[in-house]
């Protein structure tokens, strides 16, 4: 109870003393506009915004689901034979782990302007980290567990749906809520780099015009939307986790 | 010893299969590592780009006053959050729901901000450097057990050498490892900034050498970038090692 | 021993390690016959283990060779032997109910009947209350006795049992025993136990193996004949137990000495 109303207080101070900021104009209102003005814009912006955020999110959602399959099943077969978990995991680790926007440049020659290369650097974002942590859930699997299944008798196929499977369910979660921001980062990188649709590309637009309430308004509205997703996996994985421990 | 010939065969193939591919497609699309190697020669030798120098100093100097922040902010805000419960219980959560927001969001604004100079990109790196550095804070305070506080107090330790003799140690591992994260995570935001408009730095080189189509230039000028960051990574994860021997 | 149901014939089996070869048995020979209870006790790394994962069709012989109800193991036989290890190795996923269901539904039994036989398991083991709990809501002991359900849910002719209390404490240890020995006296199945416990060993079984230190090899085999439930205090059980400690301390000490 305290710490709610300790939260709702700091927020609504720091709202309160940026609108007096602003107000007073101890801050320039052209770079830091008052919230009320930040309100006001996303009325003006709406259907613009709104238009940008739902191509944005629909390039995200094809790049992620591409990246999950392509990251779990990856995932599982490097994990799980030894040679190439031995050779390849440095490789996920540096693909995952160098600043991607280095070949950026590159993804826009080969493919050009417009939603292929977003989605195709969004997979590339999202991918790794998936992969990276299910290599490491099926490394991890309870050595007694697999024991186990193979004094009863399970089969190949068993081993893996049964046992390895639901054990590797934690990992790739944690992968999946990784995954999903990296992608939409992705996404919005190359909106903004050389997109001509999409959210990123509407944020670069306001940026260049020095629309600063509109911008802000625009930000936002994709942070809302970022953390209502993730928030939403969370739900899921806790849904989905309910085994584990706390 | 065979792990690492298999690696080195599958470097060497991909390096192959990138020459084979490259060779017969658009040149202004792609280099073959044989026409990058004497790009490659020509960056390092400054014959290509004699400002090399000068915008990489520009780049380690937005990286290092921006990594220097962020160590600082996170450290001190990841403190005031591990060690007062009901700051923490009442920030904690805004922080995560923060770092849940793709921190690309923020760039323009901090563009408009800062303007399209050194201050935007330094601003960037220490906005990405920071969340990795203070969940670290966070993650190390909770993961001392309180086993080791109550062994420390019953020895009659003060609250001060228990925060510096136990805690500070035992959570050692967790914060060497945020650290080196919020260093990379500082690289990445300052290249990104850079890349995503500049007029100087490494980033500004590469998108000049993209922007007339030198293909072969903007890959030498990449692969110097990577084994840069892969440097400072190196570096990065020998001080972890040293802070981390304690530990298996 | 011919016409025993499992016959263990002159086994050997090394391991190679980082340090070098480890014999870890030695010419073993056993012979267990229908429905006895057959407990294996020594020293801390005599292969006890390993003999028992070798029935078991986990591990595989260099020398000799094994056979269960006529047949040579080769690989697991969950129609025959059901195991049960000392981390009970339940599946965290799965509830108590349907980690006893686990054997039946590899080998493809239709779920109404396979929750029928685990229900049924679980009642006189004092589970049914914690049926649709997780591993991790359960105490150790409980744990240990969803494992062994797990086990006779297979309805095999054969249990293997890996020191299977050995991680829980000493009274929960006796009671598990004395739980176990009612199970098995009414389900007469053949049982192979590993333990370190005297305690177990001359309360629960009806013939002692006593195994060497490293490489292991079979020391002697005792015949208990006496009735249960056995008095503990009962100078025939006190005798015995001191002989079966003698016999292990020896051992014991060369262990502790060659490790050192």
């Amino acid at each position: 109870m305290r710490v709610r109303a300790l939260q709702v207080v700091s927020i609504v101070a720091l709202v309160a003393a940026w609108e007096a900021a602003a107000r007073l104009g101890w801050v320039d209102a052209a770079f830091v506009p008052a919230p009320s003005a930040v309100v006001h814009a996303l009325g003006t912006i709406g259907d613009r915004a709104l238009g940008g955020l739902g191509d944005t999110l629909a390039k995200t959602a094809i790049a992620y689901a591409i990246a999950v399959v392509l990251g779990v099943s990856l995932g599982i077969v490097v994990g799980s034979v030894r040679v190439l978990r031995d050779v390849l995991n440095p490789f996920v680790i540096a693909a995952y782990g160098i600043p991607k926007i280095l070949i950026l440049p590159w993804i826009i020659l080969l493919t050009g302007f417009g939603t292929t290369p977003a989605i195709l650097y969004g997979t590339l974002h999202a991918t790794f980290p998936i992969m990276l942590l299910v290599i490491g859930g099926v490394r991890d699997v309870d050595r007694t567990l697999i024991t186990v299944a193979r004094a009863y008798g399970a089969s190949t196929w068993q081993l893996y749906w049964k046992v390895i499977l639901p054990a590797v369910v934690p990992s790739m979660l944690a992968g999946m809520r990784l995954g999903i921001v990296f992608c939409l980062l992705g996404v919005l990188v190359v909106e903004m780099f050389a997109g001509v649709r999409g959210m990123g590309a509407v944020m670069g637009a306001l940026a260049n015009g020095f629309k600063a309430p509109e911008l802000f308004a625009a930000t936002a509205l994709v942070s809302a939307a970022s953390i209502a997703i993730v928030l939403s996996l969370d739900w899921l994985n806790d849904r989905l986790s309910h085994w584990r421990d706390q | 010893m065979t792990v690492a010939a298999i690696r080195l065969a599958l470097v060497l193939a991909l390096v192959l299969a990138w020459e084979g591919a490259a060779r017969f497609s658009n040149p202004l699309l792609s280099a073959p590592p044989s026409v990058v190697l004497p790009a490659l020669v020509r960056v390092l030798t400054l014959d290509s780009y004699p400002e090399l120098p000068r915008h990489l100093l520009v780049t380690a100097r937005e990286i290092a006053i921006a990594y220097a922040m962020a160590v600082l902010a996170g450290l001190a805000i990841g403190f005031a959050l591990g060690l007062y419960r009901t700051l923490g219980r009442a920030y904690g959560p805004i922080l995560a729901a923060l770092y849940a927001v793709p921190a690309v969001v923020w760039y323009p604004s901090l563009m408009l901000f800062f303007g399209l100079d050194s201050s935007s990109k330094i601003a960037f790196g220490f906005l990405l450097g920071f969340f990795p550095i203070t969940l670290a804070v966070l993650a190390g305070i909770r993961q001392v057990s309180p086993q080791l506080v109550t062994v420390a107090r019953a020895f009659g330790a003060t609250p001060l050498t228990t925060f510096v003799k136990v805690m500070v140690p035992a959570m050692m591992f967790t914060l060497v490892g945020g650290l080196r994260t919020g260093l990379a995570l500082t690289v990445i935001g300052v290249i990104v900034g850079e890349i995503l408009g500049s007029r100087q730095g490494i980033g500004s080189l590469i998108n000049h050498a993209y922007g007339l189509l030198r293909t072969a230039d903007y890959v030498a000028l990449v692969l110097v970038t990577l084994v840069l960051i892969v440097a400072s990574d190196a570096l990065a994860s020998l001080v972890e090692h040293r802070a981390q021997r304690w530990s298996e | 021993m011919a016409g025993a149901l499992i016959v263990v014939d002159r086994v050997s089996k090394r391991y190679t390690t980082r340090s070098g070869v480890v014999e870890a048995l030695r010419d073993v020979s056993l012979g267990v016959s229908e429905g006895e209870f057959c407990t294996i006790i020594g020293p801390s790394g005599c292969g006890k283990s390993t003999l028992l994962a070798m029935i078991g069709g986990l591990a595989t012989p260099d020398d000799g060779h094994i056979s269960v109800d006529g047949a040579a193991v080769d690989g697991p036989d969950p129609t025959r032997v059901a195991t049960v290890f000392q981390d009970p190795g339940l599946f965290p996923w799965r509830t108590a109910l349907e980690n006893v269901e686990f054997g039946l539904e590899l080998q493809g039994t239709p779920r109404a009947e396979r929750r029928r036989i685990a229900s049924d398991l679980l009642g006189p083991l004092g589970l049914r209350p914690f049926a649709a709990k997780y591993p991790r809501e359960l105490s150790g002991g409980m744990r240990q006795r969803v494992a062994i359900a797990r086990a006779l849910a297979l309805d095999t002719k054969i249990v293997l049992m890996d020191e299977p209390f050995g991680a829980l404490d000493e009274q929960t240890r006796v009671l598990m025993g004395e739980w176990l020995l009612e199970i098995w006296r009414r389900t007469r199945k053949t049982v192979i136990f590993v333990t370190h416990s005297l305690q177990e060993a001359v309360s629960l079984s009806t013939r002692v193996a006593v195994m060497t230190a490293r490489p292991g090899r079979v020391k002697l085999v005792l015949d208990l004949p006496m009735d249960y439930p056995r008095a503990i205090e009962s100078p025939e059980i006190v005798a015995l137990r001191a002989k079966l400690w003698g016999e292990i301390r020896e051992e014991s000490l060369r262990a502790i000495a060659e490790s050192t």
